[in-house]
């Protein structure tokens, strides 16, 4: 009998530990953030407790743990700055930051998307508003900014409205915007100077970068840093731009034989041409972006396109210590140039892709959580405030309606260079592939070695794509 | 009363009940929900089921028509050839050598060993940094050897051999270690009378350790060929998205991708039960040749 007492004991204990596993997750942040005097948040929500209404930036009553995922990680030029901010806003209000970021791939989209789905979104997200965000607005589980304000009136009251962008699901306004972006080209001037080439300017077309791409080649150098098997994004939004216009950009195809979906193919056979012509690295199609580059920093490719986020790489590459600026060598920075993309038909070399591609985005979930509230709408007030902000926006553009006078003499050569640059630009056009997301790029995104080798017609391949598109 | 116990098999079932539940829960229901979801329409990972495919068969239509199942298949099945040769064929060499000296057998045991360890993620970049086509460990000895063009390790022609190699590496030792076990098992009177009737240490290993080694590499060969089709981190770490030109996907990354990467999820459903059913096929078939000997 005392066997089958300790048989039934251990059995039991078998099946509580594995409850137990499965209420592991829920446990932390339950016990972080519960409190007995809850603010009364569905009272205030329903219009039944003015108090409540009255009182939008009560404090919870104790430290509250929030989750936060952003894209400011790994070589984001901005990745310090976000420590920074976010350790500064812990010692300021006690609350604590339990940091989920990771660099922006397709993997982190997904894992976003993810958590959306499966309930276990974070608190506060840093993240994409264009359709990659489609998903978790569509399932109503962030907060528009009108939302937040009812609550709290001077929720982004800082920033310009007319440049947050809307959703492109109701055309509310989700996510405040930090930083913005640019995508243009970055230069090795000790390779050109090799190869006797002059810097590109505003006035800069395909047939001229053609030709010295030739010149490049001929000097024993790659002409341009890129992988089309792992990071064919760049030179895709580009190559289909330089069959378009600013005006036209943002208009995906109806079908491939429209205007648009022939400027696609043209896009398409436009790079297979450079890769054909051999201006792309020897092992474009197996290198990862990484590689090419390090091939860009270290002086054996000339030309890199990419974003404004590069700019903390390029300079984090010419310093002995990556996380130390102080260890910078300022006349390797020198080497390095920016300027426009090579321009072709009606977009013109200054025509540039960029905007203000991201922002905060407050969870539902978050702001059900009455401890949590007030917190994460904190939290995101200090991110986007008028201090914090231009910290994160450097020589992009921000959304501020009072941004303060940039001093050059706060940056280092590259960015002082980007300011320059950008300084020339005639417009800036948000990127198509932001608005074409899922599986409708892989025809021409994942299978850009086999249009580029030939194994698949472009047609077919931007068909594909766009079917899928039109099948979302 | 005493022996009574064992005649009860009462408390056993209380026992095994948890974990047959467990097992229900996390493994056999998600296996059939699975097999529900390769029929459905799921817009993403995560998100339910919004209705059947039309027709609801057409993922398996297009395992059939898609070329890279059957890269992915071909390469799981090289991979599986390569597993067994590699892996035991080299343990067994080794093995045999380590057992036949005298000192410093649990020195090589540990060196042999140790890849087991390492994580098959942290394997991947080791083994991309030695790969690297610019400033490869490889390749500039190569340079240094007097070549002058550098090589491609991961271009189409070659990358199989690059994936594989490192996965072959990782798990010799794993059975290197069951096999020189199965050594040390084998009474040193069988060998001491060979001896004495004048076999060589060839011939030793000929007609006494691998024929009572049989059943042990028997069960080595059956573990490194179902070993074989689970391969996932360490080629994903290396070729992701089966680069370059889809040419090194194996089952399971080519799953992988689908669910991940490009967001066709019961596509991805689909494919997992390709892999399952793959596996309980290729398991008999290995089972069957690799049948243990009674002695």
């Amino acid at each position: 009998m005392k066997k089958r007492v300790i048989a039934a004991m251990l059995a039991g204990i078998m099946v509580l530990s594995v409850t137990a596993c499965g209420n592991s997750s829920n446990t932390p942040a339950a016990a972080g953030t519960e409190t007995p005097a809850a603010a009364p948040t569905e009272s205030a929500e329903e219009g039944g407790d003015a108090e409540a209404a009255e009182q939008p930036a009560a404090q919870p009553a104790g430290p509250v743990e929030l989750t936060v995922t952003t894209t400011f990680a790994g070589e984001d030029t901005n990745a310090q700055n976000y420590k920074d901010a976010v350790k500064a806003w812990e010692e300021q209000t006690g609350n604590t930051v339990v940091d989920t970021s990771a660099t922006s791939d397709e993997t982190f989209k997904m894992r976003v998307a993810t958590d959306f789905e499966t309930g276990s979104e974070p608190d506060v997200l840093f993240f994409f508003n264009g359709a990659d965000a489609n998903s978790f607005i569509e399932a109503d589980k962030v907060l528009s900014i009108d939302e937040i304000r009812t609550e709290y009136p001077e929720y982004a009251t800082n920033m310009n409205e007319d440049l947050i962008p809307g959703s492109l699901v109701d055309g509310k306004k989700y996510a405040i915007p930090v930083n913005g972006y640019w995508e243009a080209m970055f230069v090795n001037t000790e390779i050109l100077e090799a190869a006797g080439v002059a810097m590109p300017g505003e006035n800069y077309t395909m047939d001229m970068f053609n030709a010295d791409c030739e010149k490049i080649k001929a000097a024993g150098y790659t002409p341009i840093a890129a992988a089309l098997g792992n990071i064919p994004h760049y030179w895709w939004e580009f190559a289909i731009f330089n069959n378009q216009s600013p005006d036209t950009h943002l208009e995906i195809p109806a079908s491939v034989e429209d205007t648009n979906g022939q400027a696609w193919v043209s896009g398409m056979n436009d790079i297979k041409e450079l890769y054909e012509l051999g201006y792309f690295p020897d092992n474009t199609l197996s290198a990862t972006d990484d590689e090419t580059f390090a091939m860009f920093t270290d002086g054996k490719a000339a030309f890199l396109i990419d974003g404004s986020w590069k700019v903390g790489g390029i300079v984090g590459s010419c310093q002995s210590d990556p996380e130390d600026p102080s260890t910078l060598d300022a006349d390797k920075l020198a080497k390095f140039d920016v300027t426009y993309v090579p321009g072709k038909g009606s977009r013109k070399a200054t025509d540039l892709v960029g905007g203000l591609s991201s922002g905060y985005y407050i969870t539902r979930k978050a702001w059900d959580d009455p401890d949590k509230r007030a917190a994460a709408v904190n939290f995101v007030e200090y991110m986007t405030s008028d201090d914090v902000v231009p910290a994160f926006a450097q020589h992009a553009a921000s959304a501020l309606k009072n941004a303060p006078e940039v001093d050059p003499a706060e940056f280092n050569e590259l960015q002082r260079k980007s300011i320059e640059m950008m300084a020339g630009v005639t417009s800036l056009t948000g990127a198509v592939q932001d608005l074409f997301q899922g599986d409708c790029r892989v025809s021409t995104f994942d299978g850009m070695p086999e249009i580029v080798t030939g194994r698949v017609d472009a047609v077919d391949a931007v068909a594909e794509g766009l079917d899928a598109y039109h099948n979302q | 009363m005493g022996a009574n116990i064992y005649r009860n098999k009462k408390p056993v079932l209380v026992f095994l009940v948890p974990a047959f539940l467990f097992m229900i829960l996390f493994l056999y229901y998600p296996f059939f929900k699975n097999i529900m979801n390769s029929f459905m329409h799921i817009k993403q990972l995560g998100s339910s089921a919004a209705s059947f495919n039309t027709p609801w068969y057409s993922n398996y239509v297009e395992i059939i028509h898609d070329e890279n199942v059957w890269t992915s298949i071909k390469n799981t099945l090289i991979m599986m050839v390569v597993t067994l040769i590699g892996q035991v064929g080299i343990a067994i060499i080794l093995a045999l050598m380590v057992d036949n000296i005298r000192r410093g057998k649990q020195f090589f045991k540990t060196v042999f060993f140790f890849p087991i360890v390492i994580s098959a993620t942290a394997l991947g970049l080791l083994f991309n940094l030695l790969f690297l086509y610019d400033k490869g460990m490889v390749n500039q000895l190569l340079e240094a050897l007097g070549k002058s063009q550098l090589t491609d390790w991961k271009a189409e022609g070659i990358a199989l051999f690059t994936m594989m190699l490192p996965v072959m590496w990782q798990y010799v030792g794993f059975y290197f270690v069951i096999l020189i076990t199965g050594l040390n098992n084998i009474s040193d009177e069988l060998y001491e009378a060979a001896r004495i009737d004048g076999a060589s240490t060839l011939q030793s290993v000929r007609y006494i350790s691998l024929p009572l080694l049989h059943n042990v590499i028997c069960t080595c060969s059956v573990l490194a060929v179902t070993g074989a089709l689970k391969v996932f981190d360490l080629p994903w770490t290396m070729f992701p998205k089966g680069m370059p030109l889809k040419s090194t996907f194996l089952t399971g990354t080519y799953m992988y991708y689908h669910t991940m990467e490009t967001k066709n999820v019961d596509y991805g459903c689909a494919l997992a039960v390709l892999i399952v059913v793959l596996g309980i096929v290729l398991s008999k078939v290995v089972n069957t040749i690799f049948r243990e000997k009674d002695y």
